[in-house]
């Protein structure tokens, strides 16, 4: 009897070690963005969005049984420091799925690593059109495109404002100039040619001088392709050399920070962008909203759509009883997910079949409004 | 020139800008540029001070320099804080009450780095002053950071408001805080040039700068001058930090670096060792450079800068203002 | 008698305790932790946030109780006999080389295969993320090599040293993207590139010395960054370029073969391993560290690195004594960039992936660190200080964001403490031959 009992107590504690192993294994998903740096304030929201996202689900019972562990990876925005992250998260943390990059140039190098280890990612803010265009099956955005957002800065230029001189700056990033270059193509399918564009370099601070320049060209609209932390200087300075055009720009300002960036509310007042419709206005995610609104945090910017990608890759997940990157990506791009944010769907891109895009305004006490 | 900085004159010095879509505009783009160009480049002449004299003294780049004019920029911040949230509003008091804490702060800080840093370094090899320098720009920045988070810091603006000279059918439009840097930075150097010419102190300086072991001999404790020497120029970085801050509302950790190289770019313009030509360096740097970005590109103005440095050192290393450096063998 | 010698014994004793000089201290003490207030409390005190501030005394109470601490205990202590003598010891730094005996045989030559054994095999048990800082460190070693030539033998301070690492690693990704060259092409292009590019460095620069010399290589570093970082059409800009993966003869190394051929774990029979692409670099770097260390090491006691060192103790006695310091500094400037390039390249590859954010002032003085702190003129040093300053950073993961503070303090205190470097400079003396002079003594 002992010499049965033995091999099968082995086995049972075995087997028991096993499943015991194979239930408390988490799910471990990178989040990777800016946390330092100068934009890190989108990092911030990005994270925030997550957390509560994951905190959610497991209280509702995890993944596939298993709890959802989140790990950060800071790219700064810097594409060089993505690649690292990108390797580390691979290698050590040993991610199933990724909620990131922030910043359009630092996913497309890291696309191809995630990829290669068979990675689902999903970026809630990456526009920049070249990152789903690679053939790669496992990369999804959970945003609209910046071919998307020129149209309807171009349209909203030519139609609304009926301007005829309108000045283009940009700030030479993957993001920046491809924004920008997205609403030069759709001004000048309208017949409008603009009469500047430029770019300035990421990090400074004295843009006196190519703002002398676009003086002499007496623009009526300045369409500015980039981040905050330069927005913020280049209309503050446009205002003090007395340029009153009409300054606009896309979802890289969409903080409050742009204000302190500018110095100030009477800058930014009569500032417009573009960015989704206001997430917080959607009935699906209210219980959402208030429950950061209750813990003292205004979920503004990406937040809700990092909370909403969290629940897709979940949904994925759970759809198909495993964490493998292949198997969700096919599943995701078949099924909508209900989210924070509404319905979503993806095409065989890895792009969101429906994305709007609408224009704010800010207003004179530092906060803005969709128009 | 006259002519054009009279209004009512009616003749105007135009500047005809080629735009994209062929259409010339007449204004006076030109003097814009060159009221751009005089602010950055007293502040250039005024950082450049501190690289200056400290070389003129001990012969050593003090690399860490540009770092702690962004020390400077970050006490000018807390300092505004400070007073803000004990009330002090008006505008004279407040930019008078964080002048002094900066100036004072920061003078502190060019001592004990000088102290720390340099003074042990001071007979050792050629190479150890440079990169104890580089060492300490290193701390320096990595201190604010990580004190200050790494995000970029912002000021409210203090001085609003500007003044408009139309020239024919443009415009030159001053800020007041413009008007204020260019006064505030002409009064610091003034009153360093009374420092350095009329005081005992300044005598002081001077000698030692002309040959030390001949200073000391005559009685003058050298160790102490050269500590005076950093805290002027870390108080002149100082002003600077004040000013700049004021103009641009925002800077992070990172700003000290490049505006160091271009107010040594400057300090070498004029001629390293010479104080007029470090206040004159750095207004020329300052136009030049303003100038090329509004004709050419303001994409490579970093660029500029450099090669001209790199002109400057290859062909008239003493610069404008300096005497040519002999060595004795 | 007794008495009076106890009682000069007891007198000795209380002469002994009065040479502290507490009231010095005291006051040195006081005057370190107001200073420390001073530059601690604001930064650290006042933390801003946004347009308002947080107060956080506590951090500036400890930190100025540190230094307060530190202070009168350093200054206690250099009061005593070994301290006096120690601080003694510090302000004449020795300097001067070491001679060793003429017919001294290296440690080295029975270290040196262990070493080329355990480095074959390593890779066979090692994960990716070992390999992956073994090849950084390796890069470092060839980058310290490099500049150990300009700076340590000729004396020659270069800060732009990280632009012609940036022309090798821009070299493979442009030749990639414009040209379709592979790794293997440019492999010895890029080092022609590099070496060619430190001539062009080095022939304005020939009347300048020390502090001037440095600025303008830090210039000419700075306006290549600039450049990559502003031609956007060519270079790709802050947005970089790719790399490609580097071929073995054809063979890819990717999970799927992007020019056509076949992927090297196919042509094996394995399941895909990412090692695999790794370890092919490993190797090949390793290899080219070995040239380029054995190189190094014979130029070293050629005429030609005699010249290089001759240039560094003093150039005008050099210019006396006939030698063309022209061309023995184009020499260094040369060979030390195209050092540079080649440990670009590997870079590249390595990272898979370029932009001008690698190459900034930063990594020049990293470089400038190894090769201060390896010791100036020392190959094993640079290759063990190399290998220390980038294994160190990994290893503190978890002080991230202490580490280049760390980095800036380990700076300076090297420089009080050895500034010729940890391992100093050794030449093996010369025994007279032989010749007509001996016989003539002898006879």
């Amino acid at each position: 009897m002992s010499g049965k009992a033995k091999p099968f107590l082995v086995s049972t504690t075995l087997a028991a070690a096993l499943v015991s192993g194979v239930v408390h294994a988490d799910v471990v998903i990178g989040v990777a963005g800016p946390f330092t740096g100068t934009y890190a304030a989108y990092g911030d929201q990005v994270w925030r969005g997550a957390q509560a996202a994951a905190d959610a689900i497991n209280k509702d019972g995890g993944v596939n049984g298993d709890k959802i562990r989140l790990v950060k990876g800071d790219d700064a925005c810097d594409p060089k420091q993505a690649v690292a992250v990108a390797n580390r998260l691979i290698e050590s943390d040993k991610v199933v799925a990724v909620v990131g990059h922030f910043c359009s140039s630092s996913v497309i190098p890291t696309n191809e690593i995630y990829a290669d280890a068979g990675v689902i990612t999903i970026s809630p803010a990456a526009t920049n059109p070249k990152v789903t265009e690679r053939g790669l099956p496992t990369v999804f955005r959970n945003c609209g495109r910046d071919d998307q957002q020129g149209i309807v800065a171009g349209d909203y230029i030519v139609d609304v404002l009926k301007a005829k001189r309108v000045v283009i700056i940009h700030d030479k990033d993957t993001y920046g100039q491809g924004l920008a270059d997205a609403t030069k193509i759709e001004l000048n399918k309208k017949g409008v040619k603009e009469v500047l564009y430029e770019g300035l370099t990421r990090g400074e601070k004295d843009f006196n001088a190519l703002v002398t320049k676009i003086r002499a060209t007496d623009p009526e609209v300045v369409y500015f392709g980039g981040l905050h932390p330069e927005a913020g200087p280049l209309v503050r300075q446009l205002r003090e050399q007395g340029v009153t055009a009409k300054f606009i720009s896309g979802d890289g300002i969409v903080t409050d920070e742009l204000v302190s960036a500018a110095g100030g509310a009477q800058y930014v007042n009569g500032v417009m962008m573009t960015f989704g419709a206001d997430p917080r206005n959607n009935p699906a995610g209210k219980s959402v909203v208030e429950k950061f609104r209750a813990n003292g945090y205004e979920p503004e910017g990406y937040t809700l759509y990092s909370y909403s990608s969290v629940q897709a890759l979940a949904a994925a997940f759970n759809a198909t009883k495993s964490t493998n990157g292949e198997k969700a990506s096919a599943w995701l791009k078949s099924h909508p997910v209900p989210t924070a944010i509404g319905n979503k769907e993806w095409d065989k891109n890895g792009d969101l079949k429906v994305s709007d895009y609408v224009m704010y305004q800010w207003g004179p006490d530092g906060k803005y409004k969709q128009l | 020139m006259l002519t054009c900085l009279d209004p009512l004159a009616g003749r105007d010095k135009v500047r005809v800008s080629q735009l994209t879509d062929g259409t010339l505009i007449v204004d006076g783009i030109f003097l814009q540029q060159m009221v751009n160009g005089l602010t950055l480049g007293s502040v250039y002449g005024l950082i450049a001070i501190g690289y200056t004299m400290v070389y003129g003294i001990i012969g050593m780049i003090n690399f860490a320099h540009g770092d702690v004019y962004m020390v400077s920029a970050y006490l000018a911040a807390i300092g505004l804080a400070v007073f803000s949230f004990f009330g002090v509003q008006s505008f004279p008091f407040l930019i008078l009450g964080t002048l002094v804490f900066t100036i004072v702060v920061t003078g502190v800080y060019g001592l004990v780095i000088e102290r720390v840093a340099y003074k042990p370094l001071r007979n050792s090899t050629r190479l150890a002053p440079l990169i104890s320098a580089i060492g300490m720009s290193l701390i320096l920045q990595n201190y604010v950071q990580i004190s200050q988070g790494a995000r970029q810091q912002g000021v409210p603006t203090l001085l609003e408001g500007s003044m408009r000279f139309s020239i024919g059918t443009g415009f030159v439009q001053l800020t007041y805080t413009k008007i204020f840097i260019l006064i505030a930075a002409f009064i610091g150097m003034a009153i360093l040039t009374w420092l350095i010419k009329c005081t005992k102190l300044g005598r002081m300086c001077r000698a030692v700068q002309q040959d030390r072991k001949m200073a000391s001999i005559l009685g003058i404790n050298t160790d102490r001058v050269i500590s005076y020497v950093f805290i002027i120029g870390a108080a002149m970085a100082a002003l600077a930090g004040v000013l700049i801050t004021m103009n641009y509302g925002t800077f992070d950790f990172y700003a000290g670096f490049i505006i160091g190289i271009k107010a040594f770019t400057a300090a070498v313009l004029g001629g390293i060792g010479s104080l007029p030509g470090a206040m004159f360096g750095g207004l020329i740097l300052g136009v030049a450079e303003s100038q090329f970005a509004g004709m050419v590109n303001s994409d490579y103005k970093d660029v500029f800068s450099f090669a001209l440095l790199v002109l400057i050192l290859i062909l008239r290393p003493q610069g404008l203002l300096g005497r040519p450096l002999v060595t004795k063998v | 008698m007794s008495s009076i010698t106890l009682n000069k014994a007891l007198g000795n004793e209380a002469h002994r305790f009065k040479s502290y000089d507490i009231k010095k201290s005291l006051i040195e003490t006081l005057v370190a932790g107001l200073l420390a207030l001073i530059v601690f409390g604001p930064v650290v005190g006042v933390v801003l946030d946004g347009y308002s501030f947080n107060w956080q005394p506590a951090r500036v109470a400890w930190m100025t109780a540190i230094v307060m601490a530190g202070r009168l205990a350093l200054s206690l202590f250099l009061q005593t006999q070994t301290g006096q003598r120690l601080s003694h010891r510090f302000t004449h730094a020795d300097s001067g080389v070491h001679v060793l005996k003429p017919d001294h045989r290296s440690r080295l030559l029975w270290i040196m295969p262990l070493v080329v054994l355990a480095a074959l095999i390593f890779p066979a048990f090692a994960d990716k993320y070992l390999i992956t800082v073994v090849i950084l460190g390796l890069i470092y070693v060839l980058l310290g090599l490099g500049l150990n030539i300009v700076v340590g033998l000729a004396g020659l301070l270069d800060l732009g040293y990280v632009g012609f690492y940036a022309i090798g690693a821009y070299g493979l990704a442009l030749g990639y993207q414009y040209l379709g060259l592979g790794f293997w092409s440019v492999l010895p292009l890029a080092a022609i590139a590099a070496g060619f590019a430190g001539c062009l460095l080095g022939f304005p620069v020939l009347r300048l010395h020390g502090d001037y010399l440095a600025i303008v290589t830090l210039g000419f570093g700075e306006i290549i960054r600039l450049v990559l970082n502003n031609w956007l059409t060519f270079t790709g800009g802050p947005n970089g370029l790719p790399v490609p993966a580097p071929t073995f003869m054809g063979i890819e190394f990717g999970r799927q073969a992007k020019e056509g051929g076949t992927p090297i774990h196919q042509l094996l029979g394995m399941g895909y391993n990412p090692n695999l692409k790794f370890i092919f670099i490993y190797v090949v770097l390793f290899l080219v560290v070995l040239a380029v260390l054995y190189i190094k090491h014979r130029l070293t006691r050629m005429p030609i690195g005699r010249a290089w060192e001759a240039l560094r103790e003093d150039e005008i006695a050099c210019r006396s004594m006939g030698l063309n310091h022209v061309l023995v500094k184009l020499s260094a400037f040369a060979i030390g960039a195209s050092t540079a390039g080649l440990a670009g390249v590997f870079f590249a590859s390595y990272q898979g992936f370029v932009n001008p954010t690698s190459f900034t002032f930063f990594e020049s003085a990293l470089i400038l660190a190894i090769v201060v702190l390896g010791g100036m003129g020392s190959t094993v040093g640079v290759v063990i200080a190399a290998f220390v300053l980038t294994v160190a950073p990994e290893m503190l993961r978890s002080f991230a964001e202490y580490r280049v503070l760390l980095f800036g303090v380990l700076m300076v205190l090297m420089m009080m403490w050895r500034p010729r470097g940890l391992i100093r400079v050794s030449r093996t003396g010369v025994r007279p031959r032989k010749g007509v002079m001996a016989k003539v003594g002898g006879a």
